[in-house]
């Protein structure tokens, strides 16, 4: 008897393209809505989704509210940086700055709110905008990327203030010390500098390199991920990750992780950290490995812990890289599910 | 009569709650409602009927047939009263079982609020330790201090050793200066005393010579 071999269904172009797309995808950043209920997600496309936290948490959670509510295009390049405001949610990709309003998103008008673009010494380089970090205390936005500056713009009235210069390479990440209202920022020259915001000077270098204990030459010196708490420091990347004490500007516990860590984050008495390699890993302070939880892409570019108070049921663990998938931990043990693009 | 009374068309209101109830009811069968109907049967035909023995048997089967009836009412009466006390039990389980579910709550509450507590201790006693590591590598202050000091002490003692010294050397100096000084002296006083003897030889031999003017 012949098996009755059923006919291929030619696919349409556009669906392969999509699905090519999905499989070339990288997300780059999240951010999460004020509300707490809200998530984006930035990808090299330039997109934006917004996935909708309590719809996927919920108890009749289905496979579409695994999908985003509303995606648009917010950028041509990619979306390297997000961050978001009691209002706005600002991202940032190739050279420029855009806001959009939360509430209009959700009710998917995706129209920017406005734009800007930091001053560049010439109008010919348009360097990417790698990080951006909130001040809250002085209403303004930090944007630091290619150019090897880091600006500073009021969010009220969209001017730059300052550019505080410094660094001779770009610069890939910042972190705010709340106690002095100090930045710091880590490059692909491999220093870590403190930046002071009232006298807009360089505080301190620490240049990670020259450090014996946590070099790794054969990796490089660049520094991919800050995290800092006041009186402490975490950074990684080229280096091995490695706990600083800011004071004393010494290396205090160096983690035994292989992999280049693309982001890092305190946490509680933890310190998570993600990066080349599938695992989202959880330290404790003393440098030993509390946990290494899989996720579901292959390498992961960025965490997000989403700690509003507002909406308490909705307090996860993300988690996206070099996939269209952003995974869920709702308890830092073992990945619940994986929302996708 | 009572057949058509006991047909569901006749029934006033809902059939459905009726027949529950019935059915709950009766739950010893049709057994007590025919024990009725077979004793008001009974006694119409014991009112009805005539000889004295079959009058007293039927008699005494009457009132075995009224204690079964009244027995079962008694059963049924309990029943009724320990469904009662059941479900007042069952109320007062109920609260308790709700009581101390808010009490759990309140526990977990306070757990979570503990659990915060300690991991912050566990946190700050890790940071403790990490600097402490990094502090053990240095060496101990108070050794320091001793090496610092005795070094200290041997500078002073070397130091006056050479002070010493260059006294001496200085009085050495001192002394040979005035002994050089005194030779010079000396010797000067010598060539002096000499020429001043050669003048004199010389001026006496010219006297001599020139004697007489």
């Amino acid at each position: 008897m012949e098996r009755a071999v059923p006919p291929a269904v030619p696919l349409g172009q556009m669906e392969v393209f999509q699905a090519l797309q999905r499989l070339h995808m990288t997300i780059f950043s999240q951010s999460v809505s004020p509300c707490g209920k809200f998530l984006a997600a930035g990808n090299n496309y330039g997109q934006i989704a917004i996935f909708s936290l309590s719809a996927a948490l919920s108890s009749e959670a289905k496979e579409e509210s695994k999908k985003p509510i509303v995606t648009f295009q917010a950028h041509d390049g990619p979306v390297y940086s997000m961050v978001s405001t009691d209002r706005h949610l600002l991202s940032a990709g190739d050279g420029e700055v855009k806001a959009w309003l939360w509430a209009e998103i959700l009710k998917k008008g995706c129209k920017e709110l406005w734009r800007r673009q930091p001053p560049y010494r010439t109008s010919l380089e348009v360097p990417e905008i790698n990080a951006l970090l909130l001040v809250p205390k002085e209403n303004s936005l930090i944007l630091a990327g290619g150019d090897c500056q880091l600006h500073t713009m009021d969010l009220e009235t969209g001017t730059f203030t300052r550019a505080l210069r410094g660094h001779t390479d770009y610069i890939h990440c910042l972190a705010l010390r709340e106690r002095s209202p100090e930045v710091l920022s880590g490059g692909e020259d491999g220093a870590v500098r403190l930046w002071d915001l009232r006298t807009a000077r360089e505080v301190q270098t620490i240049e990670v390199y020259k450090h014996e204990e946590c070099s790794r030459p054969h990796n490089g010196r660049w520094i991919g991920c800050l995290a800092t708490d006041s009186d402490w420091m975490v950074c990684g990347g080229g280096p091995a990750l490695t706990l600083w004490h800011l004071r004393s500007s010494t290396p205090t516990t160096v983690f035994p992780m292989r992999a280049p860590q693309k982001h890092v984050t305190f946490y509680q008495d933890l310190i998570l950290s993600a990066g080349q390699g599938r695992c989202v890993n959880q330290w404790q302070l003393s440098g030993e490995l509390k946990a290494q939880v899989p996720g579901s892409s292959p390498g992961l570019l960025s965490l997000s812990l989403n700690q509003q108070p507002a909406a308490p049921e909705c307090k996860v663990l993300t988690a996206a890289g070099n996939s269209c998938r952003v995974d869920v931990f709702t308890n830092l043990g073992y990945r619940a599910f994986s929302l996708s693009f | 009569m009572e057949r058509i009374a006991l047909r569901p068309e006749n029934w006033p209101g809902t059939a459905d709650e009726v027949i529950r109830k019935r059915l709950l009811i009766d739950g010893d069968g049709a057994g007590d409602d025919r024990r009725i109907n077979l004793l008001v049967k009974s006694f119409i035909k014991w009112c009805n009927s005539g000889s004295q023995e079959e009058g007293y048997s039927q008699y005494q089967r009457m009132l075995s047939t009224l204690s079964q009836c009244e027995f079962s009412m008694g059963k049924t009466l309990l029943v009724y009263d320990m469904n009662l006390r059941e479900m007042e039990n069952y109320e007062k389980i109920y609260k308790e079982i709700e009581c101390s579910i808010a009490g759990a709550h309140e526990k977990i509450a306070e757990c979570k609020k503990q659990i915060l507590q300690a991991k912050r201790i566990r946190k700050n006693r890790q940071e403790y330790d990490a600097l402490a590591k990094v502090i053990q590598h240095h060496p101990d202050r108070h050794e320091t201090l001793k090496e610092l000091e005795a070094l200290g002490k041997e500078l002073e003692h070397l130091s006056h050793i050479k002070e010493s010294v260059e006294d001496k050397l200085e009085l050495r100096r001192k002394q040979f200066h005035v002994l050089l000084s005194t030779i010079h002296e000396l010797q000067q006083t010598l060539e002096n005393d000499e020429k001043l003897s050669e003048v004199e030889e010389a001026q006496e031999t010219s006297m001599e010579t020139d004697p007489k003017p």
